[in-house]
């Protein structure tokens, strides 16, 4: 009885310094948190709801990668059955043999326990055949002390769970005992022992497992790790903007323009920070960093965290001001900043649901806006865009140089249409998109539908400057849009490029500019469904879909323009390995199709090397930059896909048709 | 170091050809509906003159000529891009004034503003490209002149200054105060202007000169000694031509043609 109470008492002044040490560092980490600004507007909960159980609990894109993906759902579920172990062995402290309430007992339940026992265990294996047999170089950048102290810690307390386990069957004969198919086994191995001895083991082994928790509870808020906790919250609350649309920023009003400082970030972007677990994947999925190039999602989180870490104890003590290296320039250089393609690859992928690009950005708002540094081909871009509406240096075209010939109505004409069809300032100033352009209106007026053109009084809708951070420039061409959008009386927008429909459909409501936006594959897919184009002809040949960045992960729209495809009779689709979700992007995102691609492999032709391993006869696009991304990757690596629009495609088909 | 940089604003030269038109009446571009930029070698003029000050303190003054109105966009962007004062002088003649007698203008202008150390211009508009405002200027202001500088320095009270050459460039010490028409260079590429800046722009004043209160810029006294007589857009004309008979009969007709036209 002496002996209960004495080892209940330790038990708990254990518990009490270990949890001590734990919530200490962890309110620690929320006030660091709670450094960031807010608010930041939360999404509706329902939708929160929906990503925690899709998420956290089916794993949705941890699954994503096979092997580590079974591991960590072993490992997870795992840890959230055998919480139900700890809180007995905890509670045999005191009562020596106790069991929870019910189903403590039950040996369906004890079962249950070993199971997942076993497939912990398993996970831990898989692990360590990843980590030391397969390396794959995600894990690279890792911390490995920590990841391998995490294995250990799992293993350690997984086996003496099971010994633990094994000895109280040898001793007490349990009712559950019935049910515990793997700790049998173990107790079966105690079966010629003294029942001293097992007695030994049996509290060795009690000791070891409390312990080892005790250990791990004070360990979780180091390093990657405190994703166990932060992950859920992380989830919980995430922002409320779509994808693709970045922050407005109060360019009027604000202090400072963009981050320059750990401490200038949001809230929600430190919780990011604190949710990363390091897996890497990221930025093996990052088509800047897998052509050699400098920027590094993840090392964006890790080394955010380690800053933050850093000063900001300091920072809440009151220190004005820390000693540190620049966050702009020194921790991240600017070539890293400006190598995003904000393809929003790493976000699609991040289990975390962290927000990679929203920090580039802000960053490149610091840069843009507050240092005016930024490339000296992108400042040519900002320039155009300043002086004349585009960012096309040089263009000499017309914005209506294409509808020469086209019958399309023209609102400053006075001519009133139920569909604007925006053009766009890729599509307008480059001859190769004047072909598509030309023949969505085709398709467009086969089935009767009603188009008008702004022609010169289109101006850039501001997507590249908010993407280089100039969020000044951007609000300025939105607004300058908006006003002519409204003096025409446009409600219906439909356009050929994925980056103006992002910007027009989720980044003008933020300026009050309100509109039912189309991409044109959208359109042309429901105007097949309802039998107002019918593609006949039969072009015979092999296509595979590049899927824009902008258009896919930013907007999720993967099947319209497959379902077009899908529709011309004789046309066999083929896939990338790399699309949809996983599609990489052609080179021209975020600004840099105005920034040469110097630095390892050049991210269009990488791109253009997936189109060829297809053997596919033609790539077909659906945005006027991939298309010219395209056009000059298969030129200068001499592939014989020829790159189309989906809209180039099917106006064939029915050209065909005619004939 | 007191420095004027004169910025003329011309129709952007990436106008596409469609829209570039010769007013009949004025003989002058016509300007109308067309954005309008700050000439080509001013903007460099501008940086070369941010640079010096950045480097040795002073004062920048932008100097434009033009109509009410329009000359806001070009001030507006010189002053955001750090120049510290602005004078615009009202022009009521538009725009189509010839170099000679911007030259006066100006010169009138610059006498107002005062004291100067340095008048910077670019070397050539990207208009008319007569390249005669800086000598002009620098002839009536008595002072020094360099055209196609590209760089500058002030070393011990000495401006060093680089100016093009067709192989190279000289390196010659100007004595103060000088005129400087300026060349594009790498060293000079005009910076973008911050955000910050922009919007302090937009309440800097500006010093708006009825022209007709500049004394001596009177146009109505001795001509400018030049007049434009007609304007007219190069005219391209291209025409096909299949030559007849078999392969070898085109071929002889083909290379007799090319030897006439001494392509062959």
């Amino acid at each position: 009885m002496e002996i209960t109470l004495l080892r209940g008492a330790a038990v708990l002044l254990l518990l009490a310094v270990a949890a001590g040490i734990a919530v200490r560092k962890l309110l620690l980490i929320y006030r660091l948190i709670r450094l960031g600004s807010g608010p930041v507007p939360l999404a509706p909960l329902g939708v929160r709801l929906r990503d925690l159980v899709v998420q956290v609990l089916a794993h949705s894109k941890v699954l994503r990668r096979p092997a580590s993906g079974i591991l960590h759902f072993f490992i997870f579920w795992g840890f959230l059955v055998l919480l139900s172990t700890i809180v007995q062995a905890f509670g045999e402290a005191f009562v020596p043999g106790w069991t929870l309430p019910v189903i403590g007992a039950a040996p369906w339940f004890a079962f249950l326990q070993d199971v997942f026992i076993v497939l912990v265990l398993v996970g831990i294996g898989i692990a360590l055949w990843l980590r030391l047999a397969v390396r794959p170089k995600r894990l690279a950048g890792q911390d490995p002390v920590g990841a391998y102290m995490i294995l250990g810690l799992i293993t350690g307390i997984m086996v003496t769970l099971l010994l633990s386990r094994g000895t109280a069957i040898v001793l007490d004969a349990p009712r559950w005992a019935a049910g515990a198919e793997v700790s049998r086994v173990v107790a079966g191995w105690f079966a010629g022992a003294a029942r001293g001895t097992v007695g030994v083991v049996a509290a060795v082994s009690w000791w070891a497992h409390l312990l080892i928790i005790l250990y791990f509870l004070t360990w979780i808020p180091e390093g990657k790790h405190l994703h166990l906790i932060t992950l859920v919250p992380n989830i919980l609350l995430r922002k409320a903007r779509p994808r693709g649309a970045l922050a407005l920023l109060d360019v009027e009003h604000a202090d400072r323009l963009g981050a320059s400082r750990v401490e200038h970030f949001t809230w929600k972007d430190n919780l990011d920070v604190f949710a990363c677990m390091e897996c890497g994947r990221c930025t093996e999925v990052c088509p800047a960093n897998s052509t050699g190039k400098e920027l590094d999602p993840r090392r964006l989180h890790t080394d955010l965290r380690k800053q933050l870490t850093k000063v900001g104890p300091a920072l809440l003590a009151g220190a004005g001001d820390v000693p540190r290296p620049a966050l702009v320039g020194e921790v991240f250089s600017e070539a890293f900043l400006w190598q995003c393609l904000t393809c929003g690859a790493c976000v699609e992928e991040c289990p975390a649901t962290n927000e990679h690009i929203d920090k580039i950005v802000e960053m490149r708002r610091h840069l843009a806006m507050e240092e005016a540094r930024v490339p000296e081909t992108m400042a040519d871009a900002l320039r155009s865009l300043e002086a004349r509406g585009h960012p096309f240096r040089g263009a000499g075209l017309a914005r209506d140089a294409w509808a020469d010939g086209v019958a399309v109505k023209r609102l400053p004409a006075g001519e009133r249409a139920e569909w604007l069809l925006w053009v766009g300032c890729a599509a307008a100033l480059n001859e190769r998109n004047h072909a598509p352009l030309q023949a969505l209106v085709r398709l467009l007026q086969a089935a009767r539908l009603d188009v008008g053109i702004l022609g010169d009084e289109e101006a850039c809708t501001g997507d590249p400057a908010r993407r280089m951070g100039n969020e000044y420039l951007f609000q300025t061409l939105a607004r300058q849009n908006i006003e002519t959008l409204t003096a025409y009386g446009v409600t219906k927008i439909v356009t050929l490029c994925p980056h103006c429909y992002n910007t027009l459909r989720h980044e003008y409501p933020q300026l009050g500019g309100r509109y039912e936006v189309w991409h044109h594959t959208q359109l042309l897919a429901r105007l097949i469904d309802e039998g107002r184009i019918r593609p006949g002809g039969a072009a015979a040949s092999t296509i595979t879909f590049h899927d824009p960045c902008y258009l896919g992960r930013h907007n999720g729209e993967y099947d319209a323009p497959r379902r077009v495809l899908g529709a011309i009779p004789g046309a066999k689709t083929v896939e990338m390995a790399q699309c949809r979700e996983r599609s990489f992007c052609c080179g021209a995102g975020g600004g840099l199709y105005w920034l040469e691609d110097r630095v390892g492999q050049r991210v269009s032709h990488v791109r253009t090397s997936h189109v060829a391993a297809t053997g596919a006869q033609v790539v077909a696009t659906a945005c006027p930059f991939c298309m010219l991304m395209l056009e000059d990757a298969a030129a200068a690596t001499e592939s014989t896909a020829r790159p189309l629009d989906v809209a180039e495609l099917l106006d064939r088909s029915l050209a065909e048709e005619r004939h | 170091m007191e420095i004027i940089v004169c910025l003329k604003q011309v129709v952007d030269p990436e106008l596409p050809a469609r829209d570039f038109a010769i007013d009949p009446a004025t003989r002058r571009q016509v300007r109308e509906g067309r954005p309008l930029v700050i000439s080509t070698y001013d903007e460099n003029a501008l940086e070369v003159a941010l640079q010096l000050k950045d480097r040795v303190g002073g004062k920048v003054t932008a100097l434009t000529l033009g109509p009410q109105g329009v000359a806001g966009d070009a001030i507006r962007l010189a002053l955001a891009m750090g120049a510290d004062e602005a004078v615009a002088v009202d022009d009521p003649h538009g725009v189509g004034l010839l170099g000679v007698e911007k030259a006066r203008v100006l010169t009138a202008a610059i006498r107002r503003i005062g004291r100067f150390d340095l008048v910077l211009c670019g070397c050539e508009s990207a208009d008319w490209v007569e390249r005669v405002v800086g000598p002009l200027l620098a002839e009536a202001l008595a002072a020094a002149c360099v055209t196609f500088v590209s760089r500058i320095e002030l070393r011990n009270g000495a401006l060093l200054v680089r100016r093009m050459a067709d192989e190279g460039f000289h390196q010659l010490e100007v004595r103060l105060p000088a005129v400087l028409s300026v060349t594009s260079d790498e060293t000079n590429r005009p910076r973008l202007p911050k955000v910050k800046d922009i919007m302090t722009a937009r309440r800097k004043p500006v010093q708006v000169w009825p022209m007709a209160d500049l004394s001596g810029t009177s146009l109505d006294g001795d001509a400018p000694g030049v007049e434009v007589r007609d304007v007219a857009l190069p005219e391209r004309t291209a025409r096909c031509e299949f030559l007849p008979g078999d392969a070898a009969a085109q071929v002889a007709a083909l290379t007799q043609r090319l030897r006439d036209l001494k392509l062959l």
